[in-house]
């Protein structure tokens, strides 16, 4: 688990950090510990996986990829890692996750695919429905974006 | 001005090798900027500045950490509420109102509200889901949690 200070540096370096020469340094006084202690432990975060990354997040719509589908597939449980495989093999699809089904939505294997137009998302969902098959899928275009956050992950 | 595959065309050359690399993690040295700056063959002023405008423009939204969830102890979801078109402003400013609300979109389908959450616990999630399902705009809501993750890797070539 987490520590306090693990969580106080956590929930300072996930928000946007400062355009300065010395970012580390400016966070580090913040937090209250060496610049070098943060970056031993930003380093420590990279190895163990809990950090996917402290990088830029782009405004896709603005970079040219106007177009996101979330394309929601009914996938039997034994074909579902195969054809997840197909998916996640495409630089196009960004996001791959097997949920829940409900009663009243089949779907169960979702792949987040982003195009500077339409017609290039469908061309991927196609080119992932002829490689493995399944035809059972929803292609849900974003229509409006009402919010695209950072997240908060321990505050109260 | 260059065009890249994609359509962006306001940005420069040098601005998109910018944004191919600030996508990738930034060094962890006391002086990252200079040290990026350097593998880009730039100033490092330069490319602070450059960034700078990145963000004016709001192609770049943040430079911060993202952390794996589970990994950390918290917990994220997948919710999807079905508005009727009349509602959905009443509904969103609901949804919008939780911190722990992250992405939020309208889509085309029967459920055409989605959102993502994420809490430091389960029973955050199932409280906050709880009140947004109260919401008197919202006439049905589903959870659809991960069962597993195949990827997540959003990096966008400029």
């Amino acid at each position: 688990m987490l520590s306090a200070l693990d969580k106080k540096i956590v929930n300072t370096i996930s928000r946007d950090i400062p355009l300065a020469r010395e970012p580390f340094k400016v966070l580090s006084q913040k937090i209250g510990i060496s610049q070098s202690a943060l970056l031993d432990k930003v380093r420590s975060y990279k190895k163990s996986g809990i950090m996917r990354k402290l990088s830029a997040s782009i405004n896709h719509r603005k970079a040219g990829f106007k177009y996101n589908a979330m394309v929601a597939w009914n996938i039997s449980s034994e074909r579902i890692d195969a054809a997840a495989e197909v998916m996640v093999s495409l630089p196009e699809v960004t996001h791959c996750y097997r949920r829940k089904k409900a009663p009243d939505w089949r779907y169960n294997l979702y792949a987040m695919i982003h195009g500077a137009t339409k017609k290039a998302c469908l061309r991927v969902v196609d080119k992932i429905s002829r490689k493995t098959g399944d035809k059972d899928y929803r292609v849900l275009f974003s229509l409006e974006e009402y919010k695209k956050s950072g997240a908060r992950y321990f505050e109260r | 001005m260059s065009r890249s595959p994609n359509g962006m065309k306001n940005i420069s050359a040098l601005e998109r090798r910018i944004l191919n690399r600030i996508q990738e993690d930034l060094p962890f040295t006391p002086r990252p900027w200079r040290d990026m700056a350097d593998e880009l063959g730039i100033e490092e002023d330069s490319l602070l500045k450059s960034v700078a405008i990145l963000k004016k423009k709001g192609i770049v939204r943040r430079i911060s950490a993202v952390f794996d969830p589970r990994k950390i102890g918290s917990v994220s979801t997948l919710v999807a509420a079905r508005v009727a078109p009349g509602n959905i402003h009443g509904a969103v400013k609901k949804i919008n109102s939780y911190g722990e609300v992250t992405h939020n979109y309208r889509r085309a389908a029967e459920y055409n509200i989605w959102f993502t959450l994420i809490a430091d616990n389960r029973k955050k999630i199932t409280r906050i889901i709880d009140e947004i399902k109260g919401d008197k705009n919202i006439d049905k809501m589903t959870e659809f949690p991960a069962e597993k993750l195949y990827k997540i890797a959003v990096k966008f070539k400029a």
